[in-house]
């Protein structure tokens, strides 16, 4: 028993210093890069105003694009989600179906 | 093979309307017709699927987005009986589609002839445009209000 309870602690203590270092790696790469740190894709057209405008921020934006399948993938992603929030909309009509919320990138 | 175009229709009704059209198989990946193209048919997707699309400027070059797809048993092309008869959208097959091609002019003189089936699908036509057009003013809604939240926020 104490042998398991020390083997428990040896392995909690193990996990703490791995996940400090890894830590520790990662902030030191951001802080250090001098570059900002990496948008997550989802992020990347995000903050314009409408769906066209998203597009053209993306096409403006920072010289680290996503690629331009994958765009166009998650351009297809939202239409799809908006015409099944309206799809239920249009069945179920109420205040909170009109502007209920998706997945999309576009819109988060 | 039902269609929402003939719903309420009699048997023998339905007959004569499809006698009407042709039938056409449209290759995986081929158009059906273009944006801008003349519309002098509407179709009747047998089996299969088409993809409605249209054209979106994305990184300055110009990109087919799609708005809708449409099934099998639907109806696609309806500008072909609405003015000024052309099409505003691109349509294509994303894989190996059957359609019943129904020219507007033999429609018309169908329509005069049989007029009580004539009113049965003009109903059923405008249920589909309704319905597109409840989708997208919902779509429409929806991306206003969250252009509002943005000049707002």
């Amino acid at each position: 028993m104490e042998m398991l309870l020390m083997g428990l602690c040896v392995s909690m203590f193990g996990l703490a210093v791995t996940a400090i270092a890894f830590k520790a790696a990662t902030r030191s790469k951001s802080t250090n890069s001098g570059a900002p740190a990496e948008v997550p894709l989802a992020k990347t057209v995000a903050p314009a105003q409408s769906i066209t405008g998203r597009v053209a921020a993306a096409s403006t934006g920072p010289p680290r694009q996503i690629p331009i399948e994958l765009l166009l993938l998650q351009i297809e992603n939202h239409v799809r989600q908006e015409q099944a929030a309206a799809e239920l909309f249009v069945e179920f009509p109420t205040h909170a179906l009109l502007h209920s919320k998706t997945t999309s990138p576009f819109v988060n | 093979m039902t269609y929402e175009l003939l719903n309420g229709l009699t048997h023998a009704e339905i007959e004569q309307a499809l006698k009407l059209g042709t039938p056409q198989i449209i290759p995986c990946g081929t158009l059906l017709f273009r944006l801008g193209d003349p519309a002098d048919r509407l179709f009747l997707i047998t089996r299969g699927r088409i993809r409605l699309t249209a054209p979106i400027q994305v990184r300055g070059q110009e990109e087919s987005i799609l708005t809708e797809e449409i099934s099998a048993g639907q109806t696609v092309g309806w500008s072909a009986l609405i003015p000024p008869y052309v099409f505003t959208l691109t349509a294509t097959a994303p894989l190996e589609t059957e359609v019943i091609a129904l020219p507007r002019a033999a429609l018309q003189e169908y329509f005069a002839a049989n007029p009580a089936a004539g009113g049965k699908i003009a109903l059923n036509l405008a249920e589909v445009i309704g319905h597109r057009l409840h989708l997208f003013q919902t779509m429409w809604l929806r991306e206003v209000q969250r252009a509002v939240e943005a000049l707002s926020a």
